[in-house]
């Protein structure tokens, strides 16, 4: 094979061996660098901060390279800007979806109202960001299933993120008895609260008699916990209450109806007299 | 129930005295060891012994036990205190430290006072590239809090300290003392309750009896303050710690903690 064989124009074949050339060189120093990144800053930069340097040094290196070969080719930039706003406006009216993902992607990235890691809610789906894209978002739902979500669903969609705060709070209805002392239930359960790290001293928890049901007092309980652990308090807490309750002899009520027969008057004047 | 309010009150003092001839012995306790070792105090034991070609780590720490084999060359093994912030769960770089009674300070004026902080134990294995951590426990009872709002605040681990006037007479093992500068360069009085430190900027150093910080705290209005810490001992027999956090530095991670959602 002659290597300085004309491909079209000035271009040679070597040329040509010398972009694709230029581009391995390009893919593997960005590949490496990634990695040697994703290494050594793992502990030092979050998840999501982590992929967006990662992908800017990945596509800046190719974007590089691109630049680069275009003289070998014997591109000239100035006639691709104008080349590329006639493509452009083509490709835009071709594939209108595909741009309207893509400039929400853009968006995305700068409000920023997901990051990679975060738990959140788009629309009808709930899980775990995977990963944000320029075109699309991919979720790992609870039960693990891959979702990807086009960008402009997910811009235009409502966002729910449950760990954009750093804190939250859940709470739980708690019915004891009538005859229960309320006022323990309400120390013990505190104490319960206090104990748990993860159940934040401030803002302090809120434990009180919120009503006087028809078969039980209710007492309110409400704690503030870090936004990414509060779910594991959640699923903990509200059986330690119970148990901790019956332990100093508060049950939990029951829904119960006193039935009086019209033809037992004696049966009812002894349990008044009671 | 448990608190975690420092036990250097007055109420406690004499059974700290009493405790202090079983704790004098700290010293021998961090540092550096040679494999095999067994160390035990109150509520807590550690040993590294060998089985076979390998070494068995094992810890006891209120009741959780703890296993670990480790495939060593080097038979070495690094106790210290480190920064107070990875038990139960590493989930800030924030410590709070909030005072038992409020401090008035008055305009321009610069106090020294110790407060107490919780000891959380690092135990390092040597290797040929420096220490690995493969443990972290603690004595204490770990509590977290948010600082500022739930937006624009951040979570921190919770601390309950006296205001002390001299350095006070703790259990290395479970407490440390930080000795905190605090200068008002407002114009006014302020009133201080709380002070929030940035574990990037922790140094920790200890010595037979005592484990240590050196910090300031700068106030700059009603509502604001800046914490930092001081790269110096309180003593100078005291050795510096290994820290976690130091090691994760970067560059642009600022050491400081500016306090600017109240005080």
């Amino acid at each position: 094979m002659r290597l300085n064989r004309v491909v079209y124009g000035d271009v040679t074949t070597l040329d040509l061996l010398s972009v694709i050339l230029i581009f391995l060189v390009a893919v593997i120093l960005a590949k490496g660098l990634t990695i040697y990144l994703r290494r050594s800053l793992k502990e030092k930069v979050s998840k999501d901060k982590l992929q967006i340097i990662s992908k800017a040094i990945y596509y800046g290196i190719l974007g590089i390279a691109v630049l680069a070969s275009f003289p070998i080719l014997g591109i000239n930039p100035s006639g691709l800007l104008v080349a590329g706003g006639i493509f452009g406006i083509i490709i835009g009216f071709a594939s209108q979806s595909i741009v309207g993902n893509l400039i929400s992607g853009v968006f995305l990235m700068m409000e920023r109202p997901i990051k990679i890691g975060n738990s959140v809610r788009i629309g009808e789906y709930s899980g775990m960001v995977e990963d944000i894209r320029v075109i699309s978002t991919s979720l790992r739902t609870w039960d693990g299933i891959y979702v990807r979500i086009p960008n402009e669903k997910v811009f235009t969609d409502s966002i729910i993120n449950y760990v954009a705060h750093v804190a939250r709070r859940f709470g739980y209805m708690v019915g004891i008895r009538y005859s229960d002392d309320a006022d323990k239930a309400i120390s013990i359960i505190k104490n319960l609260i206090e104990d748990h790290p993860m159940a934040l001293k401030n803002p302090p928890p809120q434990v009180f008699v919120d009503n006087l049901g028809d078969n039980a007092v209710n007492i309110v309980v409400r704690m503030w916990t870090p936004a990414k652990e509060w779910y594991g308090l959640k699923m903990e807490m509200l059986w330690k209450i119970k148990k901790a309750l019956e332990k100093e002899g508060i049950e939990i009520a029951f829904p119960q109806r006193t039935v009086w027969f019209a033809n037992e008057p004696d049966t009812r004047e002894a349990a008044d007299s009671s | 129930m448990k608190t975690n309010a420092d036990q250097s009150s007055p109420r406690s003092l004499d059974k700290e005295q009493g405790q202090q001839r079983t704790y004098s012995k700290a010293g021998s306790f961090y540092g550096r060891h040679n494999l095999p070792v067994s160390l035990s105090r109150e509520g807590f034991s550690i040993s590294i012994d060998q089985v076979g070609d390998t070494w068995l780590y094992q810890r006891e720490c209120d009741g959780d036990r703890v296993e670990k084999k480790l495939l060593t060359s080097i038979n070495m093994v690094l106790i210290n205190p480190v920064e107070p912030l990875n038990r139960p769960k590493e989930i800030t770089s924030y410590l709070l430290v909030e005072f038992e009674r409020p401090l008035m300070i008055e305009p321009g004026v610069k106090r020294r006072i110790f407060v107490t902080f919780p000891i959380e134990i690092g135990v390092f294995m040597s290797s040929k590239r420096g220490f690995e951590i493969i443990d972290i426990l603690t004595m204490q009872k770990q509590k977290f809090t948010l600082y500022g709002n739930p937006r624009t605040g951040v979570i921190c681990k919770y601390w309950k300290s006296s205001i002390h006037a001299t350095e006070p007479q703790v259990d290395p093992i479970r407490q440390g003392v930080m000795r905190l500068n605090v200068s008002n360069v407002s114009d006014h009085w302020v009133e201080v309750t709380r002070a929030v430190f940035n574990a990037f900027g922790m140094k920790l150093f200890y010595s037979t009896d005592l484990v240590a910080m050196k910090a300031t705290m700068k106030i700059l209005g009603k509502y604001m303050a800046e914490t930092d810490f001081s790269n110096s001992p309180l003593r100078k027999d005291m050795t510096n710690s290994l820290e976690l956090y130091t090691s994760r530095k970067l560059i642009v991670t600022a050491p400081k903690f500016i306090m600017e959602q109240g005080i």
